[in-house]
């Protein structure tokens, strides 16, 4: 059992101040903007819930919405299995454990505005080594201008970016599985099926949580390595939720923009409780 | 079922071989594209093999301070994170106190808040501060990140240390932070490790904190690599930047190999 004292609060304390000052108050003036038409930030009239009323109701947010959300699950359905699948594939072998590891989380170490420059020139036609391929399996020079193509690229980039994470995640997890269990296992005649569905997937369920959730988020909400691509397009069919509102901050609408952020944080909150409530559903199953 | 066990194991190897493939060839490109010369220089034609990109790192300034830069903001990211995210992370695992759920779900809430949603607000409060432009600025908006997931991995670092090893220590004399300074602190260097290495991962390569808030000074890698874009791209030049870039990632990744591949529990409140 835990120790019940309220003293705990002294050792949360700093942390609670340092998030309070780069996330409460930066979101509590979020809140505050987007009830507010703002033309300088010197010179602001209330406007109640105007901006509220005018992103629900608009096509262009649900739209955006719904991209995002089928990105997401695209994201989630490919990077989840894949990276358990390549978790169970790394070598028991010391060294190539070490190799494997360095050059399967070398995508994690690229700046993020350089991903879509890297894909680019990958898929660049005349000097890129997929580009220069690519065509022969019939895909189109002028990709850019198909929106299944765009999707397409968008896809395998995230999940080349990724998937590494998940690796990771599983990985290490997988490693705290004592051999006892598998030598238990082989006694029983258990193959690998079972060994994978009644061994390992378990001791994987906490982190898998954990990479749902950082993967959900930042598919969700991803901005940085989407724009470059195709700049939002075909015709908006790759303006996802966030880069909507970096546009709109890009802009200075300082009201909508922060209205949309409100909203955005909504989404993050429900997300956030679900996750718990999840966690606090597999604790009861597997105590720890 | 020797033969069947043979069959899976080769699978396992194609799977790995073409994931690794798959992760490297985007790399290929860019360390090809690095020495090649893309715009024409007095000492190297276009489409020539050069080191000149590299030497280029060197010899611009800009280059050489997006370096220290960045180097910079992560060490002191990683010197605010850590040290206030053990004593949280200590209490979130031996702890239970009043609103504690509350405030761990308000942590994952703010792991998981994109930047982009907080970029006006966290650019105003911090031009006030008078830390825009500086690598603290930067160091600092990282925490919003950096913190929550930190306090996770470290409480499943410290929920894996039997409860009994506090007991005796309280027995023993000692009061909480001095068993958190003087016991738990060896015991848990793994884990600050592991720590310290996703804070600079996560950090290394964030870019819209980083945009908003250096304008004009302290810029980081990513955003010299920015600046690098223009009317003639010296597309050469940026690919050897980001390559030059990843090397001290990597360098520490393995390094920090046995670690990693050691486990680390993700914890609960």
């Amino acid at each position: 059992m835990k120790d019940r004292t309220n003293s705990g609060w002294l050792f949360v304390l700093p942390a609670a101040v340092v998030l309070g000052m780069v996330g409460l108050i930066p979101l509590i003036t979020v809140v505050n903007y987007s009830f507010f038409e703002i033309f300088i930030l010197d010179a602001r009239f209330w406007i109640g819930t105007e901006w509220y009323a005018d992103i629900i109701g608009s096509d262009r947010f649900w739209a955006s919405f719904g991209r995002s959300a089928l990105f997401s699950a695209l994201i989630l359905g490919v990077q989840i299995p894949l990276g358990i699948a390549i978790a169970l594939c790394i070598p028991r072998n010391k060294l190539w454990v070490g190799i494997t590891l360095v050059i399967v989380a070398l995508p994690l170490l690229v700046p993020w505005n350089m991903i879509p420059s890297l894909w680019l020139s990958l898929l660049n036609p005349e000097s890129g080594i997929l580009g220069r391929v690519l065509p022969v399996v019939g895909w189109p020079s002028d990709w850019k201008l198909s929106i299944p193509h765009t999707w397409a690229v968008l896809v395998v980039m995230d999940v080349w970016h990724w998937t590494s994470l998940v690796v990771i995640l599983c990985y290490s997890a997988l490693t705290t599985i004592p051999p006892s269990y598998y030598q238990a296992a082989a006694i029983d005649g258990a193959g690998p099926w079972q060994v994978f569905r009644f061994i390992q997937l378990p001791q994987l369920y906490n982190v898998l949580l954990m990479a749902v959730l950082l993967r959900f988020m930042d598919s969700f909400m991803i901005y940085t390595e989407a724009f470059p691509i195709n700049a939002g397009g075909p015709n908006g069919a790759t303006m996802f939720l966030a880069v909507d509102l970096g546009e709109e901050i890009k802009a200075f609408n300082y009201g909508p923009s922060a209205a949309r952020s409100v909203i955005c944080f909504l989404i993050i909150l429900i997300v956030a409780w679900s996750f718990s409530k999840a966690q606090g559903k597999l604790d009861e199953r597997h105590p720890a | 079922m020797m033969r069947a066990s043979r069959a899976l194991g080769a699978l396992k190897l194609i799977g790995l071989l073409t994931f690794m493939a798959f992760i490297i060839l985007p790399l290929i490109q860019m360390t090809l594209i690095s020495f090649i010369a893309t715009l024409a220089h007095p000492d190297a034609e276009v489409g020539t093999l050069t080191l000149r990109n590299y030497r280029a790192i060197w010899s611009d300034p800009n280059l050489r301070a997006a370096f220290v830069n960045s180097i910079a903001y992560v060490l002191i990211n990683i010197c605010i994170t850590v040290p206030v995210a053990i004593p949280a992370a200590y209490a979130f695992s031996r702890m239970s106190f009043v609103g504690d759920k509350h405030l761990f779900l308000a942590f994952i809430a703010f792991r998981i808040t994109p930047p982009v949603v907080l970029t006006l607000p966290i650019f105003q409060l911090f031009s006030t501060l008078g830390i825009v432009n500086s690598v603290f600025g930067i160091a600092l908006a990282h925490c919003l990140f950096n913190l929550p997931i930190s306090i996770w991995i470290l409480q499943g670092f410290i929920s894996s240390i039997p409860r009994e090893m506090d007991e005796t220590a309280f027995l023993d004399g000692y009061s909480r932070p001095g068993f958190i300074w003087k016991i738990l602190l060896p015991q848990i260097a793994p884990g600050i490790a592991v720590t310290a290495f996703f804070c600079f991962m996560f950090s290394w390569v964030e870019v819209v904190f980083a945009r908003i808030l250096t304008t004009t000074n302290g810029k980081p890698i990513s955003m010299a690599l920015s600046a690098l874009f223009g009317f003639q791209t010296d597309i050469g030049l940026v690919m050897a930047v980001t390559a030059a870039s990843m090397i001290p990632g990597a360098i520490l990744l393995f390094a920090m190999r046995s670690h990693l591949s050691r486990g680390f529990k993700i914890g609960k409140v």
